[in-house]
């Protein structure tokens, strides 16, 4: 006895060590990622790729659309400006736009290339007509009220280059100026954020969504204003506190209410510490392959994994309901074992129709629940057995369960339940409405309505690209796609006087293509021809002799400049933005037009007619679309390959095709019946509704297969009995608590799976032979 | 950016009584009362002459036409010699029209000397001494029956990095002169009202302030 103590202690703590160890690797190793494209089908054709990079990465999804009020309109735009110079020089923003000019979007470095990049010098040259025009607007500027705006820019750029491309760099439509910022109608200031860091890289956007707040907060008078952000960055970041919020709350209290069904079912504290060590164990095995994997694991993939495995609490929940008084643990599981492994072994099958899907977040979910689902079977098995404390409580002499278990066997078990299930189910699918499927991936972005409306109303105000439609150039080269881009300008142009759209923003417009470059600098005077023009233009203007001596001298530098390049430009904060419209893939570059205002998609379309493919439109609402159709036949044909597996393994199990019909016919009825129901409902079929369902499958298969097994011994029927219920109560608990989640996605796999546990428990009792079938 | 004369421009009788002696350090009960006296009602038009004199410039730049208030807050400044321009400033904006261009706008912010004005105006206007001296502190010197002086210096630091002070040169109700001192050592001087008339042609800083400092 003691020498088995020992022996148990050992292995107890031995057991505790290695989960120790696990802990600490998972501790190291794990990377949480929130990008919800890893919950977004894997892309096939190069535009499904293109579409998945932009939705992530593209311009449009670093845009943080911000919104100041709660203050009088003056104290806003204070709060506008003092928000803009706060940022301007922060790494981590590209490009602050709040409607003021600004000056100093060209870097000092940069300046003298400002002839090779503004269009001027496209229609005229620096002769002396041109510069006496230019100078005596000068002068009748220096008498006007913008007098002080342009003093400190005359000596060096007297033809106001500098203040053309703040222009040319200006959104094309803007809101409302008031006190030189923007406003919307309903009297907020508005600001354009482009961040650094990609939309759905969630720490960076976090750290740059928590500048802004912190920069804000930090001006006076911001304690009575009230700052607003939208965007696809700021929505990432909204989704992973949300997410993190949810599962915690919903893993608090179905934790609790775990212990009490357990200590209710069982009234002994060591069972329930004890049979909580396989689903440690499940759990940290689980994020332990996941890591060793995956370079991240997604957030959803451990909320919602660590739900899943509450079914292999049933585990060590049949072993425990199992065990007769007297009976030592080990012989009680060695009875129990070829069910249980039937069940771990369909469980795994119907989980691996996740790893079909092909989405990598729902990849994750198979490793970690079909690993998890593994070592919590056998652990249960050959581990836990060895703990359990000899004496035990019999549940088989409760006399509830008694009276239930009489009360179950005596209900009446028709033969046309089956078909009145099948009825009912058709008759449902033919009664409800709206479409069956939901192709829209929107509709799973857990967003509140409202935040999406505001994001809405912002962009239309801000005249932000739409998230929808993109023009994609394609070349060898970056400088193919800056020419194709040039070229493609007049077209744009046309375009937007045609109204077909309200803007559309290429590439070439930071960057014109190094050939245009040296155009415009041989096109620029030597010292000499242009010192003499100036001289001729002022002679009758009333400015000092030598004062444009630093204009002659940046136009000399500007002449023997080598041309600028992306990657010189991509230096500077405003390159940035020409880097998010200018990418390389797959050995060939795109370029990015993003488009504001469509009115007419045809006549966009037709912008790439004659390009052979160079140029298209690419709308992303139709390309995820296809993507959610091609992944739903995926899924499809993996739960058509999941079934077949099933019926063979139920059937080689039994050795029956009669006892698998009563295992698969409940177990198939009752997966139709939710499906029925929720379409009732008016519920339109996601995948992600289509996960649950494997799920269901898979819990409502354990409840036939034992429901089945017909042992003739009325204790071990009240056994299964209490085991089987136990398990429906703690699913319920688990998936009803999903089912009340603000997630969407969350919400769809609760309810899904709530329904299907509590119609697979009933039917598989309807449909089960009777316990006195073998003394027939 | 002379609007601010037009406030005092007389277009009203002078006072007939003598109105109170105000010294170089005057106390701000003594200034306000000269403001509460300059009050008259809108709206309201005046000429004006301007010479302007630049580091960037060899001789000074010299316009002229009308300015007008136009009701609430909005100001209009008409150039009509040598070129025509219109700058009118209406909720913040400024917009800035030439013959045969396109019309440009810029934020008041862009343009400090045109926020002092604005700051000033509505107060200056209703005589409201208490707005003033709030976005200027306020020196008057002379007499409020005869000629007299007031210096304003604009108290909001972002305002005074460009406009350093201004000065208003006037004898009794009636303004003549206003004096902006730029940051940078740049003066423009503005004749207002019958005044305007008498801007020489080659004008210097000296010559333009013995206009200002004697009687009508």
């Amino acid at each position: 006895m003691s020498t088995s103590r020992k022996a148990r202690t050992g292995l107890l703590v031995t057991w505790l060590l290695v989960l120790a160890a696990l802990g600490w690797i998972v501790a190291q190793r794990l990377h949480v990622t929130t990008d919800l494209r890893s919950f977004m089908p894997a892309p096939t054709t190069p535009d499904q790729r293109l579409l998945m990079d932009q939705v992530g990465e593209g311009p449009a999804s670093r845009l943080l659309l911000l919104a100041i009020d709660g203050a009088p309109s003056g104290s806003l735009a204070r709060l506008s400006r003092g928000l803009a110079v706060a940022l301007k020089h922060d790494p981590r923003y590209a490009q602050v736009l709040n409607g003021n000019v600004d000056l100093g979007a060209l870097p000092d470095g940069l300046l003298a290339y400002r002839y090779l990049l503004s269009p001027t010098l496209d229609t005229q040259a620096l002769d002396e007509p041109y510069l006496a025009d230019q100078l005596q607007q000068r002068v009748d500027d220096l008498s006007s009220p913008g007098a002080s705006l342009l003093k400190p820019l005359l000596p060096r750029d007297p033809t106001l280059e500098v203040l053309k491309l703040a222009q040319l760099w200006a959104p094309a439509r803007s809101p409302e100026l008031r006190d030189g910022v923007w406003f919307s109608k309903q009297g907020e200031a508005l600001l354009l954020v482009q961040t650094a860091a990609a939309g759905f890289d969630p720490g960076a956007q976090d750290a740059a969504v928590s500048g802004i707040e912190r920069a804000f907060h930090a001006l006076p008078g911001s304690n009575d204003a009230k700052l607003q952000l939208s965007g696809p960055g700021y929505f990432s970041v909204v989704l992973s506190a949300q997410t993190r919020h949810q599962a915690d709350w919903i893993g608090r209290i179905s934790t609790v209410g775990f212990i009490v069904l357990l200590l209710l079912a069982y009234r002994s504290v060591s069972s329930l510490l004890l049979s909580a060590l396989p689903i440690a164990s499940a759990a940290l095995a689980g994020i332990a392959a996941l890591t060793l994997i995956y370079p991240a694991v997604h957030g959803i993939t451990l909320a919602f994994g660590f739900t899943l495995l509450g079914v292999a609490q049933e585990y060590p929940i049949r072993v425990l309901s199992h065990r007769r008084a007297g009976e030592d643990a080990l012989a009680s599981v060695r009875a129990l074992w070829p069910l249980l492994l039937t069940a771990i072994a369909s469980a795994c099958i119907a989980y691996l129709a996740f790893y079909a899907s092909g989405v990598n977040g729902l990849q994750q979910l198979a490793v970690f629940t079909i690993v998890g689902l593994l070592v919590a079977g056998f652990t249960t098995r050959y581990l836990l057995v060895y703990l359990l404390p000899r004496r035990v409580h019999d549940v088989a002499d409760m006399r509830w369960l008694a009276r239930a278990r009489q009360w179950v066997d005596a209900l009446p078990r028709p033969r046309w339940i089956p078909v009145l299930a099948a009825l009912m189910i058709v008759l449902l699918l033919a009664l409800a409405p709206g479409p069956f499927w939901q192709n829209n991936l929107a509709a799973l972005t857990p967003l509140p309505t409202a935040m999406l409306q505001r994001d809405a109303r912002l962009r239309e105000a801000l005249g932000a690209p739409d998230v929808r439609y993109m023009v994609v150039l394609q070349a060898p080269t970056a400088q193919g796609v800056l020419a194709l881009s040039e070229k493609l300008q007049a077209r744009a142009d046309a375009l937007v006087g045609q109204h077909a759209i309200d803007a559309l923003e290429l590439p070439s417009r930071y960057l014109p293509p190094v050939a245009l470059q040296r155009k415009r600098q041989a096109r620029l005077p030597d010292r000499a021809a242009l010192e003499q023009s100036l001289h001729a233009a002022s002679r009758d203007l009333p400015f000092r002799p030598g004062l444009f001596a630093p204009f002659v001298n940046d136009v000399e530098a500007a002449r023997s400049l080598p041309p600028l390049t992306p990657e010189r430009f991509e230096q500077s904060p405003l390159g940035q933005r020409l880097a998010a419209m200018l990418v390389q893939r797959d050995g060939q570059w795109f370029g990015l037009g993003t488009v504001s205002g469509v009115h007419d998609v045809a006549a966009l379309q037709a912008i790439g007619a004659d390009s052979h493919g160079s140029v298209r439109l690419l709308d992303l609402k139709a390309a995820s679309e296809s993507l959610v159709a091609a992944y739903r036949t995926r899924i499809l044909r993996a739960l058509l390959g999941a079934a077949i597996l099933l019926v063979l393994t139920i059937s080689v199990a039994l050795r029956s095709v009669r006892r698998a019909w009563h295992v698969l016919a409940p177990m198939t009825l009752a997966t139709f019946l939710v499906l029925a129901v929720e379409r009732v409902m008016g519920i339109e079929i996601s995948l992600f509704h289509l996960v649950a369902l494997i799920l269901a499958g898979g819990l409502g298969l354990h409840y036939a297969l034992f429901f089945e097994r017909d042992t003739g011994d009325p204790a071990e029927q009240r056994r299964v009995l209490h085991a089987t219920i136990v398990c429906v109560l703690s699913a319920l608990l688990v998936f009803g608590m999903l089912a009340w989640s603000t997630i969407p996605v969350l919400r769809a796999i609760g309810l899904t799976v709530s329904l299907g546990v509590f119609f697979h428990f009933c039917l598989s009792i309807l449909m089960a032979p009777h316990a006195h079938a073998a003394e027939d | 950016m002379l609007l601010l004369g037009l406030l005092l421009t007389s277009t009203v009788t002078p006072a007939h009584e003598a109105g109170p002696a105000v010294s170089t350090s005057a106390s701000s009960t003594r200034a306000s009362a000269l403001i509460e006296a300059l009050g008259r009602p809108a709206p309201a038009r005046t000429a004006f002459a301007e010479a302007r004199f630049m580091h960037m410039l060899e001789r000074p730049l010299v316009v002229s036409g009308q300015l007008a208030w136009l009701g609430g807050d909005r100001l209009e400044r008409r150039v009509e010699k040598p070129r025509l321009e219109i700058a009118t400033i209406t909720d913040g904006e400024v917009t800035q029209q030439r013959e045969g261009k396109r019309p440009r706008h810029f934020s008041l912010k862009r343009a400090p000397q045109l926020q002092v004005l604005l700051d000033s105006f509505v107060a200056l206007l209703s005589g409201d001494a208490e707005r003033l001296q709030r976005a200027f502190v306020i020196q008057t010197s002379g007499h409020a029956a005869g000629a007299w002086s007031m210096t304003l210096t604009p108290r909001d630091p972002e305002v005074a990095r460009t406009v350093a002070s201004i000065v208003i040169d006037g004898f009794a109700r009636e303004s003549r002169c206003m004096e902006t001192h730029e940051a940078d050592g740049d003066v423009a001087v503005d004749l207002l009202g019958t005044l305007a008339g008498e801007m020489p042609a080659q004008p210097t800083p000296a010559a333009l302030q013995t206009l200002c400092r004697g009687a009508p």
